[in-house]
């Protein structure tokens, strides 16, 4: 058990909280929505915060720092998990956005990940998950 | 769009100054440093299109994030996410070189987006990036020149009336871009934002606009959160099609005390303006307080007392020791007060509220306490007189009378009306409030040295402050222990000096005994 363990255990003395309407975990979120690596993360928080971008897997890569096929893949990943969309292709680019007719519990669980990602702490520990993820898989 | 064909920018006063709004497809540049509002107007100029004038636009941006101009937006109350979900706004993050290929490419996702949603107006922020652009997909180099016509042609061909943010820097390649820019652009709005003493002034002017008129010249631009931008109009340009001066030959009285009615020819001039001249404390904010009681309660006259020194609330206690009670003229909005802070005075935001205020007020009557306070806060001698002289045409044109209190510097006698800042030839009248030192007491006097269009008196009488505000001293009951005024020559001149010649009673001549 660990020590953040050991701090959830119940003691005698404690008076209990009536239970909140438990929100879905960070690893049943990045299960949700079926992200399992870093990068695919990043890719959907830029995808996310930039509404409608009209750009090429390219560019995306040039501003998030990771080498371009990793984002072509990743895009695609997204795209088969229905996470995002794209337009059809014109001159090398694409308009690519948060899917909008996503599902409520993909919703909920994009938005919890997007919530986190905004603190250094949440993407600590988002960045923590993905790498226990990566390093299982 | 307006009949006139032109469209309006919605926002708050630039229309105004655009006398109208700007003509349809004009491509709009707007220009300036860090920090003077672009991407803000941008926003606005689209948000406004589409909430006020149903017509739809398209954002785009190469450097900012969209999730934060929708936030900065929202701090504005404008709701940028919900325009998209109602397909009358997209915002697009691109880049320059995206941008560029789509406007001219035959199957422009970017240009179908604009025809879905039915778009009339496109910001592009950061038009400048551009310029890093030079060289196409076929890797033909072009000039700068030749990319921003080329997007200026595709704009117009789509109908889009196209407003364009520019970063003004002093690099040379920067200032190169700027003078392309503003010379394809068809209207140029430069903002600016400079350092005045320790606070910041927002500017904006049109340096040009093809297709129609405006006001030119360097007008104030304030961001207000919850609002948004507004532009106020220098004070100084004339009012286009307002050349027309009223005047009135009724006369009324200033404060209802006939002795000094009588004093300035029977009372003043509805429409005219008067400068009341005296050192501190001598009783220019009384007569003030009663010029506009006199007015709210017998003439029936809404009137606005201006300060930039005294609270409302010690205005009102103040005259309330002297029995001049304000405060039902106050409540009852027929007596207005408008306080304002003089460090932090915006001359032109100022004169805009008081033009507002004296509009939905119906303000007739007007006491400035005082002048010397805005030549404090304003600094510049053009700039005071601007404000002077548009108030004073502005309540000619309005028929109000106007009441100006002016701080004299000299303690004893008047050897100059208005030292710092003369204005005294713009007014029509011209009363001086004045301490004369006779024995070991100071005494107040009151000298009417200018009445326009009347016959006053160039008596100086003394006058007391007491219950109910101001009052001559009556010629022959004078309080002074040894000889009245009327024994002295040279009041004025700080050196009083006692005569024995025949002297004025009541207009007639008589003999005082030698003394």
């Amino acid at each position: 058990m660990t020590a953040a363990g050991e701090r959830l255990r119940p003691r005698a003395n404690c008076v209990i909280e009536r239970e909140k309407p438990m929100e879905p975990s960070v690893q049943n979120c990045l299960h949700g929505v079926g992200i399992s690596l870093l990068s695919e993360l990043d890719v959907l928080i830029f995808v996310y915060r930039h509404r409608a971008s009209l750009t090429s897997a390219d560019q995306i890569a040039r501003l998030i720092g990771y080498e371009s096929k990793v984002v072509s893949d990743v895009l695609d990943r997204l795209e088969r998990g229905k996470l995002i969309e794209r337009s059809r292709p014109s001159q090398g680019v694409c308009f690519y956005r948060i899917l909008a007719s996503m599902d409520a519990e993909h919703g909920c669980c994009l938005q919890q990940i997007i919530s986190l990602s905004e603190t250094r702490a949440g993407r600590l520990q988002l960045a923590g998950r993905l790498k226990t993820l990566w390093s299982d898989s | 769009m307006s009949e006139d064909g032109l469209i309006k920018t919605g926002i708050k006063g630039l229309d105004s100054i655009l006398l109208g709004g700007i003509p349809r497809t004009n491509v709009i540049l707007v220009q300036g440093v860090t920090g003077s509002g672009k991407t803000l107007i941008g926003s606005e100029f689209i948000y406004r299109g589409i909430a006020q004038h149903n017509e739809p636009g398209l954002i785009v941006v190469f450097e900012t994030n969209p999730d934060k101009l929708i936030r900065d937006a929202a701090g504005f109350g404008w709701n940028l996410d919900e325009l998209q979900q109602q397909k009358k706004l997209q915002i697009i993050f691109t880049s320059p070189q995206v941008f560029d290929q789509e406007l001219r490419s035959p199957d422009s996702l970017l240009l179908e987006t604009a025809r879905e949603i039915g778009a009339q107006r496109i910001f592009v922020d950061g038009v400048g990036l551009l310029n890093t652009n030079l060289i196409d997909s076929n890797s033909t180099h072009r000039t700068y020149r030749e990319l921003l016509q080329q997007l200026i042609e595709s704009l117009s061909r789509e109908n889009l009336t196209a407003m364009f943010s520019l970063e003004l820097g002093n690099a040379r390649d920067s200032i190169a871009t700027a003078e392309t820019t503003d010379f394809l652009a068809d209207t140029v709005i430069q903002l600016g934002r400079e350092r005045h003493g320790r606070r910041i002034h927002r500017s904006l002017e049109i340096l040009k606009s093809r297709g129609q008129d405006y006001d030119a010249g360097e007008h104030t631009l304030q961001i207000t959160g919850g609002r948004g931008l507004e532009i106020f109009r220098r004070v100084q340009a004339p009012l286009p099609a307002k050349s027309k001066q009223p005047t009135s030959s009724t006369m009324r009285s200033v404060i209802g005390v006939e002795a000094i009615d009588t004093l300035i020819g029977g009372g003043i001039f509805d429409g005219s303006t008067t400068m009341v001249v005296g050192v501190s404390g001598v009783g220019k904010t009384v007569l003030g307080t009663q010029i506009l009681r006199e007015g709210s309660l017998k003439q029936k006259t809404r009137g606005l007392l201006i300060s930039l020194d005294e609270h409302p609330a010690q205005i009102i206690r103040n005259a309330q020791t002297l029995g001049l009670n304000l405060e039902e003229q106050v409540a009852d909005g027929t007596i207005q007060i408008l306080f304002e802070s003089p460090q932090e005075l915006d001359i032109d935001s100022h004169y805009a509220r008081i033009v507002k205020l004296i509009e939905e007020r119906d303000i007739q009557r007007m006491v400035i306490d005082g002048m010397t306070s805005y030549s404090t806060a304003i600094g510049e001698i053009g700039v005071y007189r601007d404000f002077f002289h548009a108030i004073v045409a502005y309540s000619k044109q309005r028929l109000m009378t106007t009441f100006f209190n002016y701080e004299n510097p000299e303690f004893l006698g008047i050897s100059s009306y208005m030292p710092d800042f003369p204005l005294s030839s713009i007014v029509d009248n011209l009363i001086l409030l004045s301490l004369v030192e006779i024995n070991n007491s100071l005494h107040r006097c009151i000298s009417v040295v200018k009445s326009r269009g009347s016959k006053h008196s160039f008596d100086t009488r003394e006058f007391v402050i007491g219950q109910g505000g101001i009052s001559l001293v009556p010629l022959e009951q004078n309080p002074v222990p040894a000889l009245p005024l009327q024994s002295y020559s040279s009041l004025l001149s700080r050196a009083p000096t006692r005569f024995s010649l025949p002297k004025r009673i009541n207009g007639a001549a008589a003999v005082l005994d030698k003394g």
